[in-house]
């Protein structure tokens, strides 16, 4: 036993690395010679090891726990146990999920409130269409206003200038013309003007619903114009559908192109299509023509705030509102054309036969 | 030892640096920093203060040890890492106690940590036998032996506490103890 006291004490010493070197060689030679010696060195070696680490974690457990009686843990479980209500534990447990939907919510809110505000404008415009009675000279309506346009005007009959100014086309070759109602509403004289001269108008026929205006030349220097080259359609034209226009945004007359973009207007208003055409203040009363040369609309307003959503009166309106002129206030039936020129025509070809038949409407306010 | 409670929190640099360099400072302000975390964890998901003790020491247990082993990258925060490793021991200890782990609240990001928790639940698995084998080994035998081996103290000051009357009669009894330690500690 004595010698096994030793043997272990140098074993444990070995392994400590506090032998000398020549301890070291001769325990060496020792431990190659006798596998029982090896085996207890190697055993030993496990067992130091393991002695170690649990040192090593008893001591850092002593550390904690003496770092641990320095937490208040009373008051941080008071602070932190499970609360009674569960919406702070739901809040407590999912900060960072109620943060992201706090702000999904209020992004919804955001777009929702944009929303709303651009259904407002359009809101606006839809009583606008429907109720011309309402209708101020906003700048939906695409009337031109050329006050400011200080033109030799003053010499006409009237001894005024012109306030307003749309867009017109002749529905018959005998003077008869179609524009919007809100381009002549409340006029005192209004004229009309294409290439061939300017002709006072008399308004026959006005469709605040509608939006359609028809007015007649009375004017002895017209001559009747010649067979209109365009009909117009009876029925609804397709989404998709090429169209363009024609109007004075300007003093001169302008060609727009674009497509039929929605089947109704505003708000869903069966009267019109909504039209991608870019227009400006000037072009309402103008003819919407599809490529065949049938008139599909007449152009009356586009939205504020969209870009290319312009809107036109449905041409099957200036049917009705031709049907409805009562028959004693026709010096002449209306005549219009049956059967379309333009046909097969390129762009410029159809420009070319058209320009005659729209006219600049100039309306004159006394007051 | 003096630990300033309301220090802000170390940056887990200053923590990993600490470990390598075993600064007690460093584990004591790691220590403060995190529990508040760990305890808000257990005490939310069916335990108590003591059990979020256990499981906070155990788990930073295996940080100290991670870091030890020079295999620690700070690929991610070390709260992250605690919080993820006190998480995992504690599903264990539920599923041992045949407790419900589902609808775990949480109350932070959480790791994969389950190849750490391996190599953790083989040592503290040495750690247990070593700790039963000491603890039937009986008296004076455990003392003598924690003296000698866990708080190096040299056999002479063994001597004197425990009046023995010489050096070599407490080699002798150490030798004893630790013969019956040894099979004991290989037996288990």
């Amino acid at each position: 036993m004595r010698q096994d006291l030793e043997l272990e004490a140098i074993i444990e010493d070995y392994l400590n690395g506090k032998l000398t070197h020549e301890e070291r060689v001769a325990f060496e030679q020792l431990r190659n010679n006798d596998p029982m010696v090896d085996h207890k060195v190697v055993a030993h070696k496990v067992f130091l090891e393991s002695m170690a680490q649990y040192a090593h974690i008893v001591k850092l457990k002593e550390q904690m726990d003496a770092a641990h009686a320095h937490i208040d843990v009373v008051s941080l479980t008071e602070e932190l146990k499970p609360h009674p209500s569960k919406l702070v534990r739901l809040w407590r447990g999912s900060k960072s999920a109620v943060a992201i939907a706090a702000s999904f919510i209020l992004l919804a809110m955001v777009s929702l409130y944009s929303i709303q505000n651009n259904n407002k404008q359009a809101g606006t415009f839809q009583a606008m269409s429907q109720d011309m009675a309402q209708i101020k000279r906003s700048q939906s309506g695409l009337i031109r206003d050329i006050k400011s346009i200080k033109t030799d005007n003053r010499n006409n009959n009237t001894g005024s200038r012109p306030r307003f100014g749309g867009s017109g086309f002749a529905i018959s070759g005998n003077g008869y013309i179609v524009t919007n109602y809100h381009v002549v509403r409340g006029a005192d004289s209004v004229h009309v003007q294409n290439s061939k001269g300017s002709y006072k108008v008399q308004s026959i026929y006005t469709d605040p619903v509608n939006d359609i205006a028809i007015l007649k030349i009375n004017d002895k220097s017209f001559d009747n114009l010649p067979t209109l080259p365009y009909t117009i359609k009876k029925g609804a034209s397709g989404v998709g559908e090429t169209v363009f226009t024609l109007g004075f945004p300007k003093d001169e007359i302008v060609l727009g192109d674009g497509y039929v973009s929605a089947k109704n207007g505003i708000n869903g208003d069966t009267l019109a299509y909504q039209v991608a055409i870019p227009v400006n203040p000037g072009n309402s009363g103008g003819p919407l023509l599809d490529n065949n040369g049938n008139v599909v609309g007449i152009i009356n307003g586009k939205e504020n705030k969209t870009d290319g959503a312009t809107f036109a009166v449905k041409s099957k309106y200036i049917m009705e509102a031709l049907n409805a002129i009562p028959q004693d206030s026709l010096s002449r039936r209306v005549s219009y054309g049956k059967k379309s020129a333009l046909k097969g025509l390129k762009r410029d070809r159809q420009f070319e036969k058209l320009q005659d038949y729209v006219f600049m409407i100039k309306v004159y306010n006394n007051n | 030892m003096s630990i300033k409670l309301s220090s802000s929190l170390p940056t887990d640099r200053e923590v990993v640096l600490g470990i390598l360099n075993n600064s007690v400072e460093a584990l004591n302000k790691l220590y403060v920093s995190y529990f508040p975390m760990v305890l808000q964890f257990i005490l939310n998901n069916n335990g108590d203060e003591d059990d979020a003790k256990d499981v906070y020491q155990e788990a930073i247990i295996v940080l100290y040890n991670k870091i030890k082993s020079g295999d620690f990258e700070l690929s991610s925060k070390l709260k992250t890492y605690i919080y993820s490793v006190s998480r995992r021991i504690w599903l264990k200890k539920l599923a041992q106690h045949s407790k419900k782990t589902s609808n775990i609240s949480d109350f932070e990001d959480v790791l994969i940590v389950e190849e750490d928790m391996e190599q953790h639940e083989q040592k503290d698995m040495q750690f247990d036998k070593m700790k039963v084998a000491l603890e039937s080994l009986g008296e004076p035998c455990k003392t003598i032996i924690e003296d000698f081996y866990i708080n190096n103290q040299s056999m002479q000051e063994i001597c004197e506490k425990f009046g023995y009357t010489n050096a070599d009669n407490a080699k002798t009894q150490k030798y004893k103890c630790l013969q019956r330690l040894k099979k004991l500690f290989f037996q288990s």
